[in-house]
């Protein structure tokens, strides 16, 4: 530890240990842009099937109307809810990795921040179709912009469904333009190599980048400024989601953990869909000495903790509902871990609390087939824990006479899937287009080309 | 940002003993043991009131900074590389702690829980028998508090031995400095050896120790101030008592660390420029922090509107009573501390940076009393008595002694550190700055 021998601690060595020469990293992460293999296409088209899928049923319940879901009373929220709240929740490890591991100087995250804020750019326009299809009648959907109407009535402001709609635009702008951001030198790199219409095209994407020294000093401060300015997101926007729920008094969904809770949860899972992300990209590009097994293992660790943070909000929930004393939350936490829908609440708390805990050994945290298949356990946990909150308590809320049974239709299902592969099909057009790999920030860490290297430190 | 530079010979400095200080803690711990004798002769509620919340706000800075010691080791931090020490001498004040606490396990009962009396009429209460009653209480506090605080004992003792071995002839001619390195050195293995092994247990029980940390503080929390209002219950009352005392952790090491480096040139040196404007922004950070978690239990509970859960902020928002305090504290933790460290300058020149976790340290302790006092408060008695001060001075001299006796008895820099760590990503973000 005291001794260190000279190559481990040269720039980068330890986090790209393969890497030597600067221009190899223009040409692995371009070499992705080109002309893809057949693997690429063949994704493309099950995601196309699957968009296609996923229109049909939509089209379908607009032709039909919201009878063909299986939502009525009592359980008003239903699968689309549930997925909504997974996509957003999915977009926001994005801004964590870009942007408060930035600002905590965690080095780990510059091989994997571009494909994460992709995913979460992708993420929230998936997730925004949602309350589209939710409300039933597309043609509807603008009463959410909040704007004086003709019939004079303005939306709710003091209702949590309205200031959703700000944290989700909000939030889709700034991390939009943060991901833009960040391309812009990448983009320019690879605009210097590229032919035809695809030159053209990142003409206009790079803004004219030259690589001057003035346009990096502006670089670096407009990101530094948006880093600050996201972090407080991060927070805000799945605290807002939270509060949809806990705001309302139907037990299981008025809790005050319900903030932090949501967005340790969405740190979780959003994570949990970078791994599951990364493992295939860094296969099929043979990015291997870019995505090394130090990022996985960073990746685990930060999964670990927001799931340790997760299994304390549901013991502390599980712990107060019967420190309560209340007959109304005793019932339903009881409800929830032995009524009509255990299956799901039990699987939540094993995907989520269970599995996990495997990352503890390193031998896991080091292995990428074992954490790719830790990561889809993540995946399916979190869209359980929000089907748990979401049907659990509408199921069995007051009065008994007003239980019910939701059983998710066909059509809902159709629609859930499907929006994975809208959500794969603008992935997988990324990986074509934008170097999915920040090349700018890895050569900052790698040695610096010279004749004689340098003693470091 | 530049490369965080750690040098590769850390000079051994110790805080200079100093008997005036000595005094002045041994006085300050007097002033509160007596005046705590006498309030408790006039108003012995009263009495007990400030003796649990000052316990409770002196562990909480306490543990809290041996926490942060623990997460910037976790998380393999190397700027805060001559502040290390200071964050784990809180370690020092825990034993006092645990005795502060045997009184209030074994002297409080119908004087202090509200409960105790209810039990026997409260329907909603008597369901609460099997968390609420005596015995657990006692035997979860002490079982708890002994872990968490061993735990926390054990680590600084894991960074200490290896620094034991790099201090021999630099003692001073300090007879305590060199006994306690006797101590620490038992079975001493060899300097490498010995880091080796400290670094491998240190991160090793790291995370263990987060996860006791928030159990045990959730429950501390939910025993000394939650159950004061026995209907009241709020999932977030545990979370954001921990995170406060993180928070004050953080706070604390700033101000050490300024203290310290008033006392010799290395450490004026070295707790240079850059630390200063982390940490001033980590206690930024939590500033914020501290009021997101205060508003989202506000807001639930504001919106939810149930009677027995409003309850609490009720009380603590009457204009008449406990309003104005609460105003206080909300722009002790909030609004001072976030307007004044917004901007660079302020996280990086000292006096200001002092000021600022000052406003925040006592910020943190009237909102450890606002959470208390006013669950057993009656009608007509005052809000706030110079009592609180005076008892707490008890513990003020308690910690005050301690940790000055911590930093200089063990060098106040840490010498060994984890200078190249296999699993570290050795790198640095050039543009940040």
């Amino acid at each position: 530890m005291s001794v260190a021998t000279k190559d481990r601690t040269a720039r980068g060595a330890l986090t790209h240990p393969d890497l030597t020469r600067l221009d190899d990293v223009n040409r692995d992460v371009l070499n992705v842009l080109k002309t893809p293999g057949k693997g690429w296409w063949a994704m493309l088209l099950i995601s196309l099937a699957g968009v296609g899928m996923f229109l049909g049923a939509w089209g379908w319940q607009m032709y039909r109307g919201l009878g063909v879901s299986g939502l009525n009373s009592p359980v008003g929220w239903g699968v689309y809810i549930t997925t909504f709240v997974f996509w957003v929740g999915i977009a926001h490890s994005g801004t964590l990795i870009s942007a408060i591991l930035f600002l905590f100087r965690a080095p780990w995250r510059q091989s994997i921040y571009r494909a994460a804020e992709a995913m979460t750019v992708f993420a929230v326009m998936t997730a925004g179709l949602f309350p589209l299809i939710h409300v039933g009648r597309l043609w509807h959907a603008y009463w959410l912009i909040p704007y004086p109407n003709s019939r004079f009535l303005w939306p709710n402001f003091k209702s949590p469904l309205v200031w959703d709609v700000f944290a989700v635009t909000t939030y889709f702008t700034v991390s939009a333009v943060f991901f833009y951001l960040g391309t812009i030198p990448d983009v320019a790199a690879a605009r210097d190599r590229a032919t035809g219409l695809r030159k053209k095209l990142y003409q206009v994407m790079s803004l004219g980048w030259q690589g001057t020294d003035r346009q990096w000093h502006h670089f670096g401060k407009a990101y530094i400024f948006l880093a600050a300015l996201a972090t407080p997101l991060v927070l805000s926007v799945h605290s807002v989601v939270s509060w949809d729920f806990a705001m309302s008094i139907v037990p299981g969904w008025h809790a005050t953990i319900f903030a932090p809770y949501f967005v340790a949860g969405a740190i979780f899972s959003g994570v949990g869909m970078v791994i599951t992300l990364t493992v295939p990209l860094r296969k099929i590009f043979g990015l291997e000495a870019y995505l090394t097994t130090k990022h996985f293992d960073a990746m685990a660790k930060l999964c670990l903790l927001t799931s340790m943070i997760v299994l304390y909000a549901y013991l502390s929930e599980f712990f107060m509902a019967w420190y309560s004393g209340e007959e109304i939350e005793r019932t339903a936490f009881w409800n929830r871990l032995f009524g009509d829908y255990w299956w799901a609440t039990w699987t939540m708390l094993t995907c989520n609390g269970l599995v996990p805990v495997m990352l503890w050994f390193k031998r896991v945290r080091h292995s990428i087939p074992a954490l790719f298949v830790i990561s889809i356990f993540i995946n399916i946990g979190m869209w359980f824990e929000r089907f748990v909150i979401v049907v659990t308590s509408l199921h069995h809320e007051y009065e008994p006479f007003a239980w019910g049974i939701y059983r998710p239709s066909t059509t809902e299902m159709m629609i859930m899937v499907g929006s994975f592969a809208w959500f794969g099909f603008w992935f997988l057009l990324f990986t074509r287009l934008i170097p999915p790999i920040a090349i700018q920030e890895l050569k900052e860490v790698m040695p610096p080309p010279m004749r004689k290297q340098k003693e470091a430190h | 940002m530049a490369h965080m530079h750690v040098p590769s010979e850390v000079p051994v400095r110790y805080l200079p003993r100093s008997k005036n200080a000595s005094m002045i803690a041994g006085a300050l711990f007097l002033v509160g043991l007596i005046s705590f004798v006498v309030r408790l002769r006039q108003d012995p509620d009263s009495a007990w009131i400030s003796y649990v919340t000052n316990w409770l706000y002196f562990t909480s800075i306490a543990i809290g900074g041996v926490l942060f010691a623990f997460a910037t080791w976790m998380t393999k931090a190397k700027w805060n590389w001559s502040m290390r020490r200071v964050s784990q001498s809180f370690v020092a004040f825990l034993p006092l702690s645990f005795l502060f606490l045997l009184p209030m396990v074994l002297m409080l009962r119908e004087n202090y829980f509200p409960w105790i009396e209810m039990m026997a009429t409260d329907p909603i209460v008597q369901k609460k028998v099997a968390y609420l009653n005596i015995p657990f209480l006692v035997t979860r506090n002490l079982v708890g508090v002994t872990v968490l605080f061993g735990m926390a004992i054990y680590f600084v003792y894991l960074a200490l031995r290896p620094d034991m071995g790099l201090t021999e002839g630099s003692e001073e001619n300090d007879p305590a400095r060199a006994s306690w390195r006797e101590r620490l050195t038992q079975g001493w293995m060899g300097q490498e050896q010995e880091e080796v092994s400290s670094y491998k247990r240190m991160t090793t029980m790291a995370p263990a120790f987060v996860m006791v940390y928030a159990v045990v503080m959730s429950i501390i929390s939910y025993d000394w101030a939650m159950s004061l209002e026995p209907h009241w219950f709020s999932t977030m009352f545990g979370p954001w008592f921990f995170m406060g005392a993180f928070w004050g952790g953080i706070a604390c090491t700033a101000l050490w660390s300024l203290y310290l480096r008033t006392k010799h040139e290395d450490f004026k040196h070295h707790i240079g420029l850059q630390q200063r404007h982390d940490i001033g922004k980590l206690s930024f950070a939590f500033t914020v922090f501290w009021t997101y978690l205060f508003f989202s239990q506000y807001i639930v509970i504001w919106y939810g509107k149930l009677p027995w859960e409003q309850a609490w902020i009720v009380k603590r928002s009457d204009p008449t009573s406990w309003g104005p305090f609460w105003l206080l504290i909300i722009g002790l933790c909030f609004l001072v501390p976030f307007a004044g460290l917004l901007g660079r300058k302020a996280k990086m020149k000292p006096k200001l940076l002092a000021f600022f976790t000052s406003v925040i340290v006592v910020g943190l302790w009237l909102e450890r009393y606002g959470v208390v006092a006013p669950a057993l408060w009656h009608e007509g008695d005052p809000v706030f008595s110079v009592w609180q001060p005076l008892i707490g001075c008890m513990f003020l001299g308690a910690y005050l002694f301690s940790v000055r006796w911590f930093l200089s008895t063990f060098p106040a820099m840490q010498i060994w550190q984890p200078m190249v760590d296999p699993e570290t990503l050795e790198a640095e973000l050039v543009h940040a700055e």
